[in-house]
């Protein structure tokens, strides 16, 4: 079991080297609805009647896109979104609205919340029995938060002051998603004297490598005193937490992770 | 899944780390690590590493450039400790692999809420601290960088902000405040290592009615004496070395009549409770912004037939100090630049002799040294096998000008203004007993360059030039050994640490942490049979 619970959770893994992976507006709107509780609740009820269809009820994707983890290279700004919403995208399936002005402003305040910092929206759940989830399904086998808990996988002291909702919720269910980059790439080394080592590669190059093993310890190697070497296609964290997970419990942790906050 | 079913869990490295820093780690000094600002809690700058020496130091080479994220002349100086170095910038901190220069770790607080220098970390223990640029104490796994705390300890609202380097003493994480250019009330505080608790604050101006406030007029509580740079520590004595920052509105003297206590200054505190033993002041009633930030360097010397426990300073207003550090006593003064006007020299007591007549006013006022002073906060060196200190001195004057503004707090208003004109960098070697130079090294350049430097027990003197070069003098005569082009100018000091047993020297440009080494050869890298698991 020890070596399960190592197993688990070692990702949150879309975590630092990506800070811009969950899509932030490159430039925040001036606009009097963003930011504005009654306007997000507003676009809320108009997101789910009309956009939660395609778009996912919480934004993460369907026949439509994710609007919550949108790529580093495509960012949208609040004014992109408000224009898309009204026009729509031709040739594709997004269609033109008839919505007001302020509905569509409503819209964007919530899609603008959605992919904000989970701490800055409404989190229904428990976090109080969340703490207790995330102890009681291994999390703090390898995370750490206010340095409690292992240093294998990400920190997340700041998870829900850094993170949107969407992005946490889709790291806990899927969290080999977006793995594909070095910083938390599962590793097992056979050296050339013998010794193994396993944990979590920092960094990796064809000359070095950073390894973090499972008690938290650094191992700095050059490429050049290993012999053997196994990298994780997937996440180390276990991808099964959907049905590990009650809905509640799954809520009540979501809710504990979302007010991880460090301001 | 044979992959994570086995975890052998073997050292597999020289650096791999397990140990951590304890205060007796820093109390013995830099060796193979380099773990506090200055080196060791003496201000010395000082590494016992021997390997590159005047000899062979024309065979270094750079080893490694670590690109620092989103930097802009950095201020950092490193540390480092089993192979890591830890650099910082702007609300961030970045640890590296100091053999090869890859990240390790990331942290950057984006939420703070001001932007601004910073100088370094410190580390205790498996915590690793630096402060963000709006007064909170970041401690982190040095490891992973995960957070242990985050504790605020000062209001950005009353104009504080953070720039040092934290000092790590015993069972307390010790920091300065700065902000002093736009009102404030400066200060120095301890703060648990365990936590960031606050244990004690002692303020560089007094309070209304305390001692020392008959020195200062109306504006008394946002006075300045920001206290911005790393201070030493005596473990002897148990004395914190700390120095303050100018009196607010810099250039204005008219409104805070008297001397402004204890602004400009250098205060010995005890480290347990904060409480100032002495003080003595540089310059009283500064108006041109000079600063007491050059750190104060402890050593036991002789002066005048009789040994002494001192503590040195090389200060902004063109003289360089030596003070008794038990009692605060002054022991000597001597010009530390050729171009001093304001003042004739310095009394028996330790107070200037000014020459009426230098003070900013509205017109301008030309003046030398120059508001960025005979030198600044950019690291000296001690080396004990030379005797001597090594000072970045500034041959600059410039013309200073008084507003007849009222003065209005934190509103980036100083009073008035300064120039900077033309001038000469000049790195000079001073006899600690007597205080004369022994050498210098005259630079090209602008006039512009702030880098520290550092020495060795190879003998010798690691330094930036004011052309972005890195460069190696001999320690005991100042000849130069070897340059190399950073491509841009360094503001920031330089370290010396091992790792395998080879000696590493590393400097942050601008925007990048360089690496250098003696050369060796390249050897070819084997790659290991890789396997994916899915």
């Amino acid at each position: 079991m020890a070596m399960r619970a190592y197993c688990s959770i070692a990702a949150f893994v879309v975590a630092l080297p990506l800070a811009a992976q969950h899509g932030r507006y490159l430039n925040d709107s001036q606009h009097p609805f963003i930011g504005k509780p009654e306007a997000i609740a507003a676009g809320a009820k108009l997101f789910s009647a009309s956009c939660g269809g395609c778009h996912g009820p919480d934004g993460s994707g369907g026949r439509g896109p994710n609007l919550v983890r949108r790529a580093l290279w495509h960012p949208l700004g609040d004014e992109a979104i408000f224009q898309v919403i009204r026009k729509g995208v031709p040739g594709a399936d997004m269609p033109p609205t008839n919505l007001t002005d302020d509905q569509t402003w409503s819209v964007v305040a919530f899609i603008h919340a959605l992919t904000g910092p989970a701490v800055d929206q409404k989190v229904a759940g428990d976090a109080v029995a969340g703490k207790q989830v995330f102890a009681s399904a291994g999390c703090a086998n390898c995370h750490a938060i206010r340095g409690e808990g292992g240093r294998l996988a990400p920190d997340l002291s700041n998870i829900g002051g850094s993170r949107p909702f969407g992005v946490i919720r889709e790291s806990i269910l899927e969290p080999s998603k977006d793995l594909f980059y070095l910083g938390n790439e599962g590793i097992a080394l056979t050296l050339k004297d013998g010794r193994k080592l396993e944990g979590i590669a920092r960094n990796r190059s064809n000359y070095s490598v950073q390894v973090l093993d499972k008690n938290g310890d650094l191992h700095l190697l050059k490429m050049s005193d290993i012999k053997e070497m196994a990298l994780r296609a997937n996440s180390p964290m276990p991808g099964d937490y959907g049905k590990r997970l009650s809905p509640e419990q799954l809520r009540d942790l979501l809710s504990y992770l979302a007010n991880q906050s460090l301001r | 899944m044979v992959y994570m079913r086995n975890c052998f869990l073997i050292l597999a490295s020289a650096a791999t780390l397990a140990a951590q820093v304890k205060y007796e780690d820093i109390l013995q000094g830099p060796r193979a690590n380099w773990v506090t600002y200055a080196g060791n809690y003496q201000g010395w700058r000082y590494s016992p590493l021997n390997q590159i020496t005047a000899a062979n130091a024309g065979t270094i080479v750079p080893k490694w450039v670590y690109h620092v994220p989103d930097s802009r002349g950095l201020r950092s100086s490193p540390l480092v400790y089993d192979g890591v170095l830890y650099i910082t910038n702007t609300n961030s901190i970045y640890a590296v692999d100091a053999r090869t220069g890859r990240q390790i770790w990331q942290w950057a607080d984006p939420k703070a809420k001001r932007q601004g220098v910073n100088r370094g970390s410190a580390i205790l223990g498996n915590k690793v601290y630096f402060t963000t640029a709006d007064n909170y104490l970041v401690a982190l796994d040095r490891r992973s960088g995960g957070v242990i705390f985050s504790k605020k300890f000062g209001d950005e609202t009353k104009g504080t902000t953070s720039t040092s380097a934290p000092l790590a003493v015993k069972d307390k994480i010790i920091v300065g405040s700065a902000g002093g250019d736009s009102g404030t009330r400066g200060s120095i505080t301890a703060l648990s290592a365990e936590d960031g608790h606050e244990l004690w604050r002692t303020y560089t101006v007094p309070a209304r009615g305390e001692p020392g406030s008959e020195t200062w007029g109306d504006l008394i509580e946002w006075g300045g004496g920001a206290a911005w740079l790393s201070g030493t520590y005596d473990p002897e004595l148990n004395s914190l070395f700390w120095t303050t920052g100018n009196p607010w509105p810099d250039f204005a003297g008219a409104t805070r009549k008297g001397d402004n206590l204890y602004t400009c200054s250098l205060l010995s505190l005890d480290l347990d409770t904060g409480k100032m033993k002495w003080h003595f002041q540089f310059t009283p009633h500064d108006t041109h912004d000079w600063d007491a930030q050059s750190w104060p360097v402890l050593v036991d010397t002789e002066i005048r037939g009789k040994q002494r426990k001192v503590v040195l300073h090389a200060n902004r207003n063109g003289f360089f100090y030596a003070l008794d550090r038990v009692t605060g006593e002054f022991l000597r003064a001597t010009q530390l630049i050729d171009n001093v006007t304001w003042a004739k020299g310095i009394d028996d007591k330790g107070r200037p002799i000014e020459i009426p007549g230098q003070e900013p006013t509205p017109e301008g006022n030309w003046v030398c040294p120059s508001v960025k002073g005979a030198t600044n906060w950019m690291g000296q060196s001690f080396n004990p096998n030379t005797g001597l200190l090594y000072v970045i001195t500034l041959e600059q004057c410039g013309r200073y000008n008084m507003s007849s503004q009222t003065p209005k707090p934190m509103s980036n208003f100083s009073g008035g203004g300064a120039t900077e004109e033309g001038g000469q960098v000049i790195v000079r070697a001073l006899d600690t007993k007597t205080g004369r130079r022994v050498w210098e090294y005259p630079m090209t350049g602008a006039g512009r360059m702030w880098t520290g430097t550092v020495s060795t027990a190879g003998g010798v003197l690691f330094t930036g030039d004011d052309d972005g070069h890195f460069i190696a003098l001999d320690a005991k005569s100042g000849k130069n050994l070897w340059h190399f082009n950073m491509g841009e100018l360094s503001t920031a000091s330089p370290i010396a640490y091992s790792v395998d047993g080879k000696q590493y020297v590393a400097i942050a440009s601008a925007t990048s942490v360089f690496a250098f080494g003696l050369f060796e050869p390249a050897e070819p890298v084997t790659a290991p049979v890789i396997t994916v698991l899915k």
